[in-house]
């Protein structure tokens, strides 16, 4: 039962640091919304200003439209998860959940109740009674999770929770935690840098860069129809590829040159092409969609680098033109470093990026 | 062949073991000469008279001077009064100084300069300044806050108006010491615990008492330990400003005794009187650690 609208918000650190430059966005009603983007991109600034730990520059804060932008941390109704836990070392488990219910002055069997409930939720209901330093860090986790849903939080907020977990653990706590959203319906923003944390778990996805977003959308929008090469660069394991190709368009067609390769492609379909005549464009293609194609069929050779086995499919690297172009393969394949393979793209599946302006082109194929 | 393996393992890891023992070797051989040797001495004195006949006589002689309960007496009071208002006023600093508000770190070197000076200069100073023609009373009347004729005179108060000042000035010198060792106990609680308590509902002074409070508690208890021991044994700034016997304090008669009276009887008091005083420092620590040990199990419940 909450939205939470970011207007215009920025925050200024000193004079040449900005922490978060200009952010716009709307989050729905239990919707989960993942924060994604490199370090420094102005994620936990974004987290804390929401939270009221840091004063805004400039900006306004909405929660179910009531303007909470300079209210104190404590009465807005949100909660957090902080990155190194920050669980109280000197309190029981017990005493860590029970802290904002004793401070609300709920009746004493409520908050033996509710203590119960969210630490059964959260899988620690054998722990309430030890002190923080006797725990796991993973354990340690979980206390400071069901804090968090402790209090019925209008709005959750999630800085970087996993990051501190081992790699099992860490898609373990992914499932679980989206299985404790879809049972607690808390709309929450969760900060992530790790771009296939985001896509298994959010709703929608707001990628950062510099203190602004640069694309807000589902997961299927930033890996499909990525903004810019930012995004394509930095979405996907491995994230696209990217190669520099002259445009020309004639009667006959649009045909992509490449120093090493020529691509003709369907005119009709990337009609929007033909305002880039004669122009250089950047063509992106998702390792996915760079094919293996018999020697006639192929649009380019070239040898490969190395073959990264990943039990389920394995990742080609060829070195081409003095970087690395990489593919994904079906398991099963049987190949060798130093092979040389014929390459063709999935026409299906192309991206083009303005050279200038590193932004997508929008093709019409994405308005049907 | 076994067997010969065997013991040079065995051989290895006792060296290795004597490693630690031979290393503070000489802080223990140091230790003895120069530490408890004198200190067995003095408390060996003690107990004899001058003809080095075994005797509790110094000990009956010193609880029969009323001046030993008048120095018992002010120690007390300027220990309890000193150690609590430097406490608190240092802890305040100490929270001010962590908000990191704009100049803070330059406010904390101003703070640390008392601590640089020595006790002597420390009262050096004071004993000039509070002299009737001290800088104190031309302070106060280029401010026209006293007059020529209305000059204060600072040390000629009775004896509780001496021991404020006497605690005035001690807290001039140490609150910065407290302060510091506070804000390093601060600094390593880390911002996020009280963030914490922030949003989930505390307000600043919650946060304070159930938060930052008893995450400080070593720091706090390790403070005031140092603060007390260093305070029972209070004594040049007094002797400073008011000289031998005017305002009797514990360490101040054992000086008085050992060094100013001198002769070997007045030496064997004041050996007597160190070894109370020793006692009465232990007893005081060791009472404050099991006062602020059991106020520990009592929150946890
Ligand atoms: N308290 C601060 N004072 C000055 N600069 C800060 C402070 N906190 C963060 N910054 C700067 O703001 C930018 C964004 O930081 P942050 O929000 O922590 O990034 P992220 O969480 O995305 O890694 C960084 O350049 C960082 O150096
Ligand atoms: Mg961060």
């Amino acid at each position: 039962m909450a939205t939470l609208q970011l207007i215009d918000l920025a925050k200024r650190f000193t004079k040449k640091v900005w922490g978060v430059r200009k952010m716009d966005l709307e989050v729905a009603d239990k919707e989960f919304i993942v924060l994604l983007g490199p370090s420094g991109c102005g994620k936990t600034t974004t987290m804390r200003m929401i939270a009221g730990l840091e004063n805004v520059t400039r900006g306004t804060i909405l929660l179910d439209d009531r303007d909470i932008t300079d209210i104190a941390p404590r009465n807005r109704h949100v909660s957090m998860v902080f990155q190194n836990y920050a669980v109280w070392p000197h309190m029981t488990v017990f005493d860590n959940i029970a802290f904002s219910l004793k401070l609300a002055k709920l009746p004493h069997d409520v908050i033996k109740r509710r203590v119960r409930e969210t630490a059964d939720m959260v899988r620690i209901g054998e722990l309430l009674k030890r002190l923080p330093g006797q725990l796991s860090g993973g354990q340690q986790q979980r206390v400071a999770l069901a804090r968090a849903l402790a209090v019925k939080p209008k709005v959750f907020l999630l800085d970087e929770p996993l990051s501190n977990l081992d790699a099992k653990l860490r898609v373990n706590m992914r499932t679980e935690m989206k299985a404790i959203h879809q049972q607690t319906e808390a709309t929450s923003i969760f900060v992530t840098h790790d771009q296939s944390e985001a896509m298994s778990m959010a709703d929608r996805i707001v990628i950062m860069k510099d203190g602004k977003i640069v694309q807000i959308g589902t997961p299927d929008d930033v890996y499909f129809r990525s903004a810019d090469m930012f995004v394509a660069g930095f979405i996907g394991t491995p994230p696209a590829n990217f190669f520099k190709v002259l445009c020309s368009y004639d009667s006959g067609g649009i045909v992509l040159k490449h120093t090493h390769f020529k691509l003709e492609i369907d005119a009709e379909k990337y009609d929007k092409l033909k305002e880039y005549n004669r122009k250089e464009i950047i063509l992106g293609v998702r390792p996915e969609d760079l094919l293996i194609a018999s020697e006639d069929k192929a649009v380019f050779s070239e040898q490969i680098l190395v073959i990264e086995p990943q039990g389920s499919h394995q990742v080609v690297a060829l070195s081409f033109e003095g970087s690395i172009v990489k593919m994904v393969i079906p398991a099963g394949i049987k190949l060798n470093h130093g092979d040389k393979i014929g390459l063709d793209f999935n026409r299906e599946r192309l991206h083009f990026f303005d050279k200038e302006t590193e932004k997508r082109i929008i093709l019409r194929q994405h308005l049907v | 062949m076994a067997s010969l393996n065997l013991q040079t393992i065995l051989d290895k890891e006792t060296r290795k073991k004597m490693i630690p023992y031979m290393l503070i070797a000489p802080v223990i051989i140091y230790y003895f000469l120069f530490w408890i040797f004198p200190v067995l001495n003095a408390i060996i004195e003690s107990f004899k008279s001058i003809e080095g006949v075994w005797t509790l006589g110094n000990y009956i002689h010193i609880f029969k001077d009323p001046v030993f309960y008048r120095a018992l007496l002010n120690t007390a009071f300027l220990v309890f009064f000193s150690v609590t208002i430097e406490f608190i006023l240092a802890f305040g600093l100490a929270l001010l100084i962590n908000t990191k508000f704009k100049g803070s770190s330059f406010f904390l070197f101003l703070a640390m300069i008392p601590m640089a000076l020595p006790a002597v200069a420390v009262g050096a100073m004071w004993s000039s300044g509070l002299a009737t023609r001290g800088w104190m009373n031309s302070v106060l009347m280029t401010f026209k806050i006293v007059d020529d004729a209305g000059k204060i005179i600072f040390l000629a108060g009775g004896n509780i108006a001496s021991m404020w000042l006497i605690i005035l000035i001690d807290a001039w010198q140490v609150i910065p010491f407290v302060m510091i060792i506070l804000l390093a106990g601060l600094q390593g609680i880390g911002a996020e615990s009280r963030e914490a308590g922030y949003i989930f509902g505390g307000t600043k002074f919650q946060v304070l008492r159930k938060i930052t409070i008893p995450m400080l508690k070593p720091t706090i208890t390790t403070a005031m330990i140092l603060r007390i021991i260093s305070a029972i044994q209070i004594w040049l700034i007094i002797v400073m400003l008011f000289g031998f016997n005017r305002i009797p304090v514990l360490l101040e008669q054992v000086v008085l005794n050992v060094d100013e009276l001198g002769s070997d009887f007045f030496e064997r008091i004041g050996m007597a009187l160190s070894v109370i005083v020793a006692l009465i420092v232990s007893a005081a620590a060791i009472l404050y650690l099991k006062v602020s040990g059991s106020f520990e199990k009592e929150a946890e419940k």
